[in-house]
């Protein structure tokens, strides 16, 4: 693969009939005209429902449960409590491994006698009606005594703090030592030094976690649930004491993800309601069992303290992260890591240090949201940038071109990324698509800022990734394609159908896709890490690829000519060198069925393997490959009021190659909302560790009102490990966004506000001192 | 809920009216207290999403005499004789409601989830408001959450569509 | 939703009123603060009294030089109405502001003032308008200045039974501004952080008439009469418009809550205030 990647030359001769158009989604009108099932429109005769009833206290001893009333409430068909379980619990790891050693890491199902986190569940409730099973709630009587409780990480990590997780609260540790940092520093003119803070996000994706199960008469556990990841059907196994074949789970198209769906939510509640009632049983969480029921993003504290000559190369780099776990283990050692391995960001650093613990407390837990980590360094990293940059009197543009890593250069784990670097091209391409500035008026000043970024696609190279994927050909030369991808919205069953059309020459039109079945569809791996296109995508084009040549190779034999001359496109076969020989994709297909030639085939895609990163150096291959890009903004700040407009909105990013630019432009856009709710609105705030934003009217995500018009400018180096040479998008489109305005904001008022979210009160309190 | 076995006594309180939702009847018996998104779901109309269930979302917007309102904050008794029209009411696949194929052209689609309250909030502006400006859409829309798209999309859409609606009026 | 609650759909305000005397009873206007106060278990009614049919409740008059507007006359009939964009714009500014579009077809006038919130945002400028409320009850009906109607935090003058049927204001002189300004942590669809109405009408360069109504940051929506007193009788000036903008802030009784501190508020008060009236006046002259 050639490392130059000159973006004049990296469209030419490319020439895609599907691929590369922004064709109307395939699952977009059935979603128009309201058709689309989601999991919580499936019902079953006979359906039980069921309620889960939550402790009010987020650390306390349960010292008495009776829920005699409750059961005999009518209607009511089960109450369940941690004495009627077996002495199981859920496991919390990273999910769809097919055999890395697990870290140990599990969650009670129910309490049995301690409580961690405000909302942990008390009980299950399966009734004959959803009045009835919130009635029973009311019945259930219950003591609390409260326990000594720790809510801040650094307090936790204290000799003394009460104990969460653990011997003394610390869920994981990592870090990077690479090179040298003390002459690194020693080297430096300046040295620069700030702490940076995230705070708790919700995912707030519109559709709550819901799911039916139910037995069937093969004494399988058949659940149907809204989740991004259907290897689940192990853990779930686990966790209610069966085999790994009794548990069956199908997806729905899913009402949106973000990372907030991918730790398992309903489904162990339904499989032991399930069984214990032998009824079908349908658990819909309300929006305040959803903010309590799935794992938060991570709040981080981000010390930075960087080494820099004074015309802005960077000699070191010193960094220690603190995260907090929340309550129970779930994924944090997995952002934890890649916040490590991202604390850098898209620079080019030789003195590296990074010391990193993520550490349990009595807040919500905290798992996966969209960035895993990579999006809070994000936050910091490209701040410290800016801070940098007004530090030394250098252009903030100017210092980061100093600084980036380029093409073949190795990240912060030595690893040089084998596709095209264009972090620079993109940069500037953003910040000069801002135009003019626009007039301050009055109290209003108006600043911009950049955020350049380097995200990974592909999941940790040591899980040893793989993704399956068939793709069969009807007689009537219509396609069928299968796989076990979740579909949360950005359009990864469209875009398998865009890949398999290409690769076959039909039209869109005639593909389907059947996905997120464990039990009939190829197990396709999760969708998370922004690893649904690059693995779900190859392994269905691998497959797509393997029937094409079987049929191009009968229809060569047809045409009298070499298999490398024949073209597949627009449902029709022809050769390239014959004018004259043609036939109907369905009439060979017919052919080849009448010959006993297979018509489909199952492909795997594994994704690079590699061991573990060096415990002590962190060095070694992380990821299979990165994205960047970067995100410019032009905020308007009402010195007076606080209040932030965001006016300008412009994203660069090098995908590779667009399977859909209709798609990766949505992914761009809803990644800026998202970023702006990051940096500006969203916190979910817990006092004592009690839920203080419990519902949309407190946790407040940006509306149609609070948006600009986002511009996005996408680039396609084609030097993607993904299919056609593409690279991923989930994660980038929100990963640059929160810092880039943050940077706008600092450079309206001339002083940075250190803490997400920017609110208003904390920009009046930084220029009135009020 | 399916509709009862008529062995099955009537919870006290349920009482038996006529829905008239997308211009057909539909018969319930239902308590006071059942919101109209819990009767329409129960009858399947699962078009209309659960969301939220206090207002904030918009999720479970239904057109009752084509203005929006959100099924969640309306009790199902109340709107008993009135003109009931859900998203899947708007259109269907060989005829699609102007938005609804502006939704799909434009990618104003992504999870899917919000797009029904979306579009009938929609349909319900550009009924009061036949040419919206930008403002007049995104104040329309403001009660409508969504938090894959960035409303980018969902702003084109509607304007698309308000067009073609005032085309199809002006034809006539 | 799980609820006990009876029932009743009365044809007319009569019948309303009779049903609203029974024990437990609560009236249902828009239901967009009630059906989610019952959810929320905070409300706990044995009877539901529908208004919806009362049509005869809705609707907007001009007759001379009075404005009345039925109870239930909803946020966006307030948007459509070519009588309140020329009589009350601030209120016009407000309900553009308000919840979202669903919630604004369906929230009716009287229930925002009655769900007693100091947050409520129709209200600030209902204050500047100095409208009156007309109170229906079985006995008559009687009519009470809206500045008198709040009594503490969700307390006001309203007797068990009785509904807000008419809310009406004299239209405002030619020669007059009313501006409103709803400070919230994002644009759109948000609980009100700091909410001001501010009224000016002028007479040959003096101010006549000053209204400052501010919303949020007391236990109800009040008057700064303190600066309001200060502004009558006045031309004003940049430095007159800043010492009322002091006098209102510190009037102010703000909470801290998730969304703000009481010493932000109050810092908002000042701001708005001052801005608003600054606008006021710089239009008029």
């Amino acid at each position: 693969m050639s490392t130059s990647f000159d973006p004049t030359t990296a469209r030419a001769n490319v020439a895609f009939r599907q691929v590369g158009k922004p064709l109307a989604r395939t699952d977009a009108p059935g979603k128009a005209i309201g058709r689309t099932p989601y999991a919580g429109d499936y019902v079953m005769p006979g359906m039980l429902h069921a309620k889960v009833l939550r402790s009010p206290l987020p650390s306390a001893r349960l010292v008495k449960l009776d829920v005699r009333k409750a059961r005999a409430l009518p209607g009511v068909v089960a109450v369940l409590t941690a004495r009627e379980l077996p002495d199981r619990l859920a496991p919390t790891d990273i999910p769809g491994q097919t055999g890395q050693a697990r870290l140990k890491t599990d969650q009670q199902i129910l309490v049995r006698e301690r409580v961690r986190y405000h909302g942990e569940p008390l009980a299950l409730i399966a009734a004959e009606s959803p009045d009835i099973a919130e009635h029973a709630m009311k019945l259930i009587e219950y003591k609390l005594e409260p326990l000594p409780a720790v809510f801040d990480p650094e307090e936790a990590l204290r000799p003394g703090a009460p104990i969460v997780q653990g011997t003394d609260n610390v869920v994981a540790r990592h870090a990077i030592n690479k090179g040298d940092v003390a002459a690194g520093f020693a080297a430096a003119d300046v040295v620069v030094e700030r702490t940076y803070r995230t705070q708790f996000i919700e995912h707030a994706f519109l559709e709550p976690e819901v799911g039916l199960a139910w037995i069937d008469e093969n004494d399988v556990v058949n659940i149907r649930v809204s989740t991004q990841v259907i290897e689940h059907f192990r853990f779930i196994a686990d966790a209610i004491g069966v085999p790994h074949n009794k548990v069956r789970i199908m997806g729905a198209l899913v009402g949106g993800g973000f990372g907030g769906k991918e730790d398992i939510t309903v489904e162990v509640y339904l499989a032991l309601l399930a069984k214990f009632t032998h009824r079908p049983v349908r658990l819909e969480f309300t929006r305040e069992d959803s903010f309590m029921g799935h794992g938060k993003r991570h709040p981080f504290i981000l010390r930075y303290k960087t080494g820099v000559k004074r015309d802005g190369k960077i000699t070191a780099l010193e960094v220690r992260l603190i995260s907090d776990a929340g309550a129970y283990v779930f994924l944090s050692p997995y952002v934890l890591l890649y916040g490590t391995i991202a604390a850098p960001g898209p620079y080019l650093i030789e003195n590296l240090k990074v010391d990193a613990v993520s550490v349990a407390t009595n807040n919500m837990y905290t798992s996966a949201f969209r960035g895993f980590g990579s999006a809070q360094a994000c936050v910091a990293y490209e701040q410290q940038m800016d801070e940098i940059a007004k530090t030394l009197g250098i252009d903030r543009l100017e210092l980061r071109r100093r600084n980036y890593l380029k093409t073949g250069e190795p990240t912060a784990t030595g690893f040089p990324p084998p596709s095209a670097i264009w972090t620079e091209r993109c940069a500037d391409l953003a910040w000069q698509a801002l135009g003019e500035k626009t007039k301050a008026k009055g109290a209003v000043r108006i600043g911009r800022g950049l955020a350049a970024y380097q995200q990974s696609y592909g999941r940790l190279t040591f899980l040893h990734d793989t993704s399956e994927g068939w793709v069969g050909v009807e007689v009537d030369g219509t396609v069928v394609v299968r796989s076990g991808v979740t579909d949360i919205g950005a359009g990864q069953v469209s875009a398998l159908a865009q890949i398999a059309v290409e690769i076959l020459g039909v039209t869109l039109d005639n593909v389907v896709v059947y996905n997120s079945d464990s039990a009939v569809t190829p197990l396709a791996g999760t969708t998370t890490a922004t690893r649904a296109l690059y693995m779900t995508g190859n392994a269905v084009r691998v497959a797509a690829e393997a029937v094409r040549n079987r049929l191009a190779a009968r229809a060569a034999k047809a045409f009298g000519v070499a298999a490398e001359d024949v073209v597949l496109a627009d449902n029709k076969v022809t050769a390239a060198s014959r004018s004259d020989k043609s036939m109907g994709f369905a009439e060979l297909v017919r052919l080849c069925a009448s010959e006993g030639i297979q018509r489909s085939e199952l492909a795997i895609f594994r994704a690079p393997f590699t061991d573990r990163l060096d415990p002590v150096t962190g060095q070694g291959q992380a990821y299979p490959d990165f994205t960047y890009g970067a995100h410019a903004i032009e905020v308007a700040v009402d010195t007076e009021t606080g209040e932030v407009s965001v006016l300008k909105s412009v994203a660069c990013h090098d995908v590779g190659q667009c399977i859909n630019p209709a798609a990766v432009e949505g992914q761009i856009e809803g990644g800026a909302a998202q970023g702006q709710g990051y940096a500006l609105s969203e916190e979910m705030i817990y006092r004592d560790g009690r839920l203080m934003t419990p519902s949309f009217s407190e946790y407040l995500i940006p509306t149609a009102m609070d948006v600009p018009v986002v511009k996005s400018i996408i680039l396609e180096s084609r030097s993607g490990l993904g299919p056609f040479g593409a690279k991923g998008i989930g994660e980038p489109a929100l990963t640059p966004v929160a810092p880039a305005i943050a940077n706008a904001v600092a450079d309206a008022i001339g002083q940075r506000i250190f803490d997400l979210p920017i609110t208003p009160e904390k920009i009046v309190r930084a220029l009135n001192g009020i | 809920m399916p509709k009862k076995k008529a062995s099955r006594k009537p919870m006290p309180k349920d009482r038996a009216l006529a829905l008239r939702v997308n211009g057909r009847t539909v018969e319930v018996e239902i308590p006071p207290h059942r919101t109209l998104l819990e009767a329409l779901r129960d009858t399947g109309f699962v078009d209309v999403k659960r969301g939220c269930e206090k207002g904030d979302c918009g999720a479970c917007a239904v057109l009752i005499d084509g203005v929006a309102v959100d099924a969640c904050l309306t009790l199902a008794w109340t709107v008993e004789g009135r003109d009931i029209v859900t998203a899947a009411g708007l259109g269907t696949h060989e005829n699609m409601h102007p938005l609804q194929k502006t939704f799909v052209e434009k990618g104003a689609i992504q999870c899917g989830y919000c797009t029904p309250g979306l579009i009938v909030a929609a349909q319900s502006l550009i009924s009061m408001t036949p040419n919206p400006s930008e403002e007049d859409i995104r104040v329309g829309l403001s009660g409508n959450l969504c938090r894959c798209t960035g409303y980018a999309k969902v702003f084109e859409a509607v304007r698309e569509a308000a067009a073609e609606v005032r085309n199809q009026r002006s034809r006539r | 939703m799980y609820a006990t609650f009876d029932l009743d759909r009365p044809g007319d305000l009569a019948g309303a009123l009779a049903l609203l005397k029974a024990k437990g009873a609560v009236a249902l206007a828009g239901g967009t603060n009630l059906i989610v106060d019952v959810r929320a278990g905070r409300e706990n009614p044995r009877r539901v009294v529908s208004l919806d049919k009362l049509d005869s409740l809705r609707g907007i008059r001009q007759a001379g030089g009075k404005v009345a507007i039925g109870g239930r006359t909803t946020v966006t009939d307030l948007l459509r109405s070519p009588i309140i964009a020329k009589t009350a714009p601030a209120l016009v500014e407000s309900a553009r502001q308000f919840a979202g579009q669903m919630v604004r077809n369906t929230a009716t006038v009287a229930g925002n003032i009655a769900c007693g919130s100091p947050a409520a945002d129709l209200v600030p400028p209902l204050f500047a308008l100095d409208a009156e409320l007309t109170l229906a009850s079985p006995r008559g009906q009687r009519t009470v200045p809206i500045a008198s109607y709040f009594t503490g935090y969700k307390k006001d003058v309203r007797r068990p039974g009785e509904l807000i049927t008419r809310i009406s204001w004299k239209a405002p002189p030619p020669r007059s501004r009313a501006l409103f300004y709803k400070l919230a942590r994002r644009k759109g669809d948000a609980i009100t952080v700091v909410g001001v109405a501010v009224a000016l009408d002028i007479e040959r360069g003096i101010c006549r008439r000053a209204r400052i109504a501010l919303g949020a940051v007391a236990p109800t929506v009040f008057r700064a009469r303190e600066a309001e007193a200060m502004l009558e009788g006045q031309t004003l000036t940049p430095a007159l418009i800043e010492s009322a903008a002091k006098a209102a802030a510190a009037a102010a009784r703000p909470i801290d809550d998730v969304r703000a501190s009481a010493a932000y508020r109050r810092h908002g008060v000042h701001v708005l205030v001052r801005r608003l009236l600054g606008q006021a006046w710089e239009q008029l002259s």
